[in-house]
Parts: structure tokens; sequence; C-alpha cells
């Protein structure tokens, strides 16, 4: 009889998933598990080895979303060309846009190159704003803290571990902060294929010297490498690092690098699938010391 | 900085100026006077330059101060629906003169004679030709609604409104109702708009059997996403009119005169039903697809459509003479299977991508005659069957390069008529071979040079037929997602 009561304490006391969340990128997961903790299961959609930009809807992604209670994605139209049509396609009215079970990073914070012209000649332009918040550590804080109220709303049960959650991880970030811009003080500033990097590289007061892309969306071109390339031997500065992701072709950094000496650094915008606030944290650390060399 | 020495040097100059020194030969005070007009000029000069930058500061808010109000949401839809618009224009050339178009529209098969109305997406002229313009709107209608018109307007301005439906947001279990006039969720390809076709043209099957836009009709959806585990299962259901469509079509009058001008034969019998209450035909789809992970997407679909009245009137006198005209009438049924295959290599621009693509579908009309100028016929059975597949394949060789290839073959195992006595007319089978070469210029524009090379038989002859197209595609506007 004891033993049994003790199986029952045990089972009540187990922890029980309250909320299925399903997160667009690794960096959004790694949010809704820092915050959620016990108390979400978390799915990631888009593998963090490839643009989820350019990402193409899957049926297995209208099987998560189904079922899913809270869709914690990025926003600022980085994934327009999938989410809004699985989620359509989910049948899940908890989840649509509007709902409580839709959650948008980029919405709770200021976005940088906001206001833009909505002029396609300017390429692959969203006048929202830069949609890559997840590399500023100091943003994403304060998206933790709006991501634990939303997730307050939908469990209230646990509203208490979700904010004391979301605190830790700004803490952290507090804490993190000075040493990454006294480590970035000296930098020659960066070069950056697309500008995905650019909130890290304004957090830390990293200047930025121009992308590889001649218009974002818009493959490198020699003409404009060379354009680029003088610009940088003009300055005459210290020099910088040419930063790209796996996913974006090396030749226009190596072009790049033959014409100004410039380092490259292969960088993902993202932390791996399923990390933890730890491995978004090393994923900053790699960039802190990439862009200081 | 330079200005502010300046400024401080110049009430030095001005003293000077003042205190005036008459010992100071005419020579000196000359170039001191030019010195001065000289320096006043780049002081002028510099203010200038630093009025022009201040306001250029001014205009050009800093970075932080250009950041979006917070709390935003970009996937909502603002009040204003979205608008895109799709441009086509293909260049055509082929190895009949222009004829090959023709050709294409009367391939022999059991739809032959079944003169439809409606436009086509044919017409093409050797040469430049602009295809139709798609122009969609989408909006939220209400929280529990969302609705979708497209429309599609020719190069001489004919407007057609293609489809026009909504979509309700906030039923539960994973139901979803759709109504309006709307393209079927039989199949893989039927829902496709051509602007999202791997090829420039509809393939055989499609064509032959459902008509160019494949199935489109007024009506309802029922689609249901049920629970089951990792596997994506989607079942539909369709009611729709049954309108004008290969093998759904009502309200045909019985012939009282013939194409040629003669009256009907005395022995002329038989008569055509009224068209029975829509809807009149059904369909039923289900769609299966496993989580294989990040790289590779599987769907597996099977499905069924009847219509429980179709009619057809047969007068083939305009060209022959000596044919009878005759009506039958019945029902239609289609089923169809189909497969796909998507490999994501998550490369830079596609590379290494690449999508497989199969499906099979088979028709059948089980018919009476139900006029016939030959009255005695009248009551004898016509079993029309014809079945048809493509299987085609993409694979982005270079990034933003794809290059596709194209099987597709209509009357393929089976495409003849049975009476009461046995086959009446058997068919042959037109196939086609098309690679198509795709260059996606950015996110919004694309280029395609296609060549096909079919076997298709025309009036009982068998005819090589051979296409070129060169072919831009251009998408304005909030082109939205596309589905899976």
């Amino acid at each position: 009889m004891k033993r049994l009561l003790l199986f029952l304490a045990a089972f009540i006391a187990l922890p029980v998933w309250a909320l299925d969340v399903v997160a667009t990128t690794s960096s959004m997961g790694m949010l809704a598990r820092t915050v959620g903790g016990p108390q979400v299961s978390v799915t990631e959609l888009a593998p963090p080895d490839r643009d989820a930009h350019m990402l193409q809807a899957r049926p297995s992604m209208l099987r998560a979303l189904r079922d899913a209670q809270l869709v914690v994605a990025v926003g600022a139209e980085l994934e327009i060309g999938w989410l809004p049509a699985a989620i359509k396609g989910a049948a899940n009215s908890a989840i649509l846009p509007g709902r409580p079970g839709y959650f948008e990073a980029a919405a709770q914070v200021p976005l940088l190159d906001a206001g833009q012209t909505a002029d396609r000649a300017q390429g692959d332009v969203h006048p929202a704003g830069n949609p890559h918040v997840n590399l500023d550590p100091a943003r994403m804080a304060t998206i933790a803290g709006a991501l634990a109220e939303r997730l307050a709303q939908l469990d209230s049960a646990n509203a208490a571990a979700y904010r004391e959650r979301a605190k830790r991880f700004a803490a952290a970030v507090e804490a993190k902060l000075p040493a990454w811009k006294r480590q970035a003080a000296g930098s020659g500033g960066a070069v950056l294929y697309h500008k995905d990097g650019i909130y890290l590289l304004h957090a830390l007061g990293i200047p930025l010297h121009g992308t590889l892309e001649p218009v974002p969306g818009l493959a490198p071109t020699a003409a404009h490498l060379e354009t680029l390339a003088g610009k940088l031997k003009d300055k005459g500065r210290k020099k910088g690092v040419i930063v790209h992701t796996p996913y974006q072709p090396p030749a226009g950094a190596e072009k790049l690098t033959s014409l100004t000496g410039w380092p490259i650094a292969v960088l993902p915008i993202d932390p791996p699938s399923g990390a933890n606030a730890d491995d978004y944290f090393a994923l900053i650390d790699r960039w802190v010391a990439a862009l200081s060399k | 900085m330079q200005s502010r020495a300046l400024l401080s040097r110049l009430p030095l100059i001005a003293a000077m100026m003042l205190i005036g020194q008459p010992a100071v030969a005419d020579d000196e005070l000359k170039a001191l006077r030019a010195e001065i007009a000289q320096l006043k000029q780049a002081y002028e000069q510099r203010i200038a330059a630093l009025e022009k930058r201040l306001k250029e500061a001014e205009s050009t808010p800093a970075p932080v101060a250009a950041a979006a109000p917070a709390g935003k949401v970009s996937a909502g839809s603002d009040f204003n629906p979205q608008i895109s618009l799709i441009l086509d224009g293909v260049y055509f050339r082929d190895n009949k003169k222009g004829g090959s178009v023709e050709m294409y529209e009367h391939i022999d098969g059991i739809n032959h004679s079944h003169e439809h109305e409606g436009h086509d997406h044919g017409g093409l002229e050797r040469g430049f030709n602009l295809r139709e313009t798609e122009l969609a709107f989408s909006a939220t209608v209400s929280p529990h609604f969302d609705a979708t018109a497209m429309m599609t307007v020719s190069s001489e301005g004919d407007v057609e409104l293609e489809e026009a439906y909504f979509d309700t947001r906030s039923l539960p279990y994973g139901l979803k109702v759709r109504g309006g006039k709307f393209l079927s969720g039989i199949g893989y390809l039927n829902a496709q708009h051509p602007h999202q076709w791997d090829f420039v043209d509809q393939n055989l099957p499609y064509r032959t059997l459902l008509g160019d836009h494949g199935l489109l009709d007024t009506g309802l959806r029922l689609s249901w996403l049920p629970k089951t585990g990792n596997w994506y299962t989607q079942i539909g259901f369709e009611l729709l009119q049954g309108k004008e469509q290969t093998f759904a079509t009502s309200g045909e009058d019985t012939p009282t005169e013939r194409a040629d001008g003669n009256p009907l034969a005395a022995t002329a019998a038989g008569e055509l039903s009224s068209a029975k209450a829509g809807p009149r035909l059904t369909t039923l789809f289900m769609k299966f697809g496993p989580d294989l992970g990040n790289d590779h997407a599987l769907q597996f679909g099977g499905w069924y459509a009847r219509s429980n009245q179709h009619q057809e009137v047969h007068d083939h006198t305009g060209e022959n003479p000596a044919a009878l005209v005759h009506a039958l009438e019945g029902k239609g049924k289609v089923w169809g299977l189909d497969a796909v295959y998507k490999y994501d290599a998550g490369g830079y621009g596609g590379k290494g991508d690449f999508k497989l693509i199969g499906e099979y579908l088979r028709l059948n009309k089980d018919l009476k005659i139900a006029f016939h100028e030959n009255g005695a016929l009248v009551g004898q059975k016509r079993d029309f069957t014809q079945d048809g597949i493509v299987l085609q394949g993409t694979y982005g060789f270079l990034p933003h390069w794809q290059a596709g290839v194209r099987y597709d073959a209509t009357g393929l195992t089976k495409n003849d008529i049975h009476g009461p006595a046995g086959k009446i007319r058997d068919y042959g089978k037109s196939d086609r071979w098309t690679f198509a070469l795709t260059r996606q210029i950015d996110h919004f524009s694309l280029l395609r040079l296609q060549a096909s090379r079919a076997d298709l038989w025309v009036e009982g002859e068998k005819e090589k037929v051979n296409q070129i197209f060169l072919q831009y595609q251009h998408s304005l506007g909030a082109h939205g997602a596309h589905s899976f």
C-alpha cells in the first residue's frame, strides 16, 4: 500500500508537459526550452544548417503544427515563404497569427533597418525590419521576458516558473555582455555575406563595412566585390573579418580575401538543434572571438 | 576641427584690419586682403558643408531611432488584401508550322468529341506570346474566415474568375471547410496554378482526362487532419456542382438539328433527361506523409471522384455528313494515385535539391445512349475508359539552376469504348518526353527553356510533334507562401 502511494506520489510529482510548442528555428527552440523548462515539449521546424528564409513547407511541419499550442516564430517575414502555408494547412485555430498561440520574437523588440523603402529594386527587402534578432543577446533577453508572459497566459499554473527562468536568462546575458563588449572593443569591423549578423555587431559596437551581396537576396558580383575591396583599402584601417554562414557559398568571401587580405570566418547564425542557453552563449562566444581577431 | 581653427583665427585677422598699420606697404595690404578673402570664402564653404551634413543627419535617423515599434506581428494580415500578380510570357516554336497546338487539343481519346465550353490555355502562336496574367487577392475576412480570389487576364483582355473561395479558420479537431469555386484537392498537381508548375505546359493526363485546369468546380470541401502520431494525414471530401467537367456535365439539350444543316433522320428517337439538381460531383481524397526528418519529405495520395449525372452530345456531321447525331448520359468516375518526394540538400540556391512527382489517373464514363438518329440504338450501353500517367523530376544542378525531365502519357493502358457486344473503338497511346532548364534569376523572376518530343495520335494518325518554349515569369506584390 505504502509502495503504491509512493508510486502514485512520484507519478504526480513527475513533470508533466503542459504545452506543446513548435519553434521555427533552433534559436527560438532554445528560447522556448530555456523559458518553458520541463513544462514544454519543443519541436523545431527549420534545421540550423540551412537558410530559414528559403525553406519549403513539408507535411511533417503541418503534422507538428496540427497539435501545437504555441508557435514561437522569429517573424519580420523571415519565415514568410513557408510558415503561413504550413499554419494554414495545419487546421489549428489556436496558432493563427493574432491568437495567443502565435508568438513572434521580432515583434517584441525594436528592429534595425526598419522602414526601408518597399522597393524590390533594392532586392528581397523586408520593410518590417531586419528579422535576424536572434544574434543579439540583449534582445533575446527581452524576447525571453515576453515569451514568459505568453507562456504564463497559456498556462497560468506555471506562470511564476516561466517568469523566473526568463529572468535567469536575462541575468546570464547581462553578466556576459561586458566581457563580450570588452573583447570586441578592438575589432576592425566586419563584412557580412547577408545582413544576418548585424544585431550582434550593433550590440557590441562593431562596425559593419558592407555585405558581399550587392542587395539582399542577390549573389555577390565581381564588380560589387571590387568596389567593396576598394572601400576597405581606402579606409586604410585595421583589418576586419569577412563572415558568412555554412550555407552561403564561399566564393564571394574568398574573392574579397584575395583582394583585401581580410580573414574569413564561417559562422552559423543559429545554435545546434535542441540547443540550451549555454549552447547559445557558446555560439555568441564564437562570433565574438571571430570578430575580435 | 579645421573650421574651428579658422573661426579662432578670424578675430585676429579682423583686429589686424581694424587697427590698421599705415607703415605697412600697399603690396602687403593687398596680399593680406587677398588672404582674408580666401579665408572668408573657405569659411563660408565649410559652414555650408556643415549645414548640409546637419540636414542629412536630421533626415536619416540613427539606427536605434529607426527601430520599428515593438508588438506588431508581421505575419498578421493588414486590412488591405494581399495582392499578387504573375506575369508569364513564352516564345514558342514547333515542327508543325504552329499546328502542334491544335494537335494537342485533339489528341485521340474518349473525351475527344466532348467540346466543352470555357477558355483554353492554348491559342499559342509561333513567336512571342503573352500567356494569362494571374491576379490573386487574399485576406482574413473575420476571426472565422479567410478568403481568396484569383483571376486570369488573357492577352486579349478576357478576364476569368479562376478561383474564389472562403476557408474557415476556427473549426476544432483539425477540421476545415472551403466553399466557393476552387481547384479540387484531388491528386498532387491538381491544386497547383501554372506559376507553380515545373514545366511550361499542363501534363497530358490532366489535360486529356480532366481538362486544361484540372478539376476546377464550385462547391464545398470538408477536410480533416486526424491525429495520427508522426504521420501527416489529410482526408478531404468535396461536394461539387459537376459543371462542364469532362465526366460531369449536365443540362445538355437533346439535339434538334444537325451541324451540317440537314434535318435529323426520321428514325431519331430518345431524349436526354433534364439536369439533376447539384451537387452532382463528389470527391474523396486522402494524403499521407511520414516524418523523414529535415532532408526528406514524402507524401502519398489516393482519390476518387464520381458524378451522378453526365451528358454528352456527339455531332460530327459538320466534318462527316455520314455520321449520326447521338447523345449519351450516365455516370462518370475518375480515380488516381499520387506520390511526391522532395530532397532538400540544404545547399545554396537550391543546389542539390531534387523533387520527384508521379501520378496515375483513370477515367471511366459508364453511359447509355439516350438519343440517337438511329432510334433502335437508344438504351444501348457505352463504356468509356482512358488512363494516363505523369512522372516528373527536377534537380538543382547549380545554385538557382534547375533541370527537369517529364514523361507523360495518356491512353497508357486503356483508351477505348465498349458497347454491349464488346470493344467498339480503341484509341492509341499518346506520350511525350519533356526537358526543361530553369534559371531562377532572383526570388521573384525566372527564365525557362523547354523542349518536348511527343508521339500523339490525332484523328487516327500518329504525329511526331516537337515543341520549344522559352518562358519568363515574374511575381509581383505580396507573393504568399506555397504549400507542399
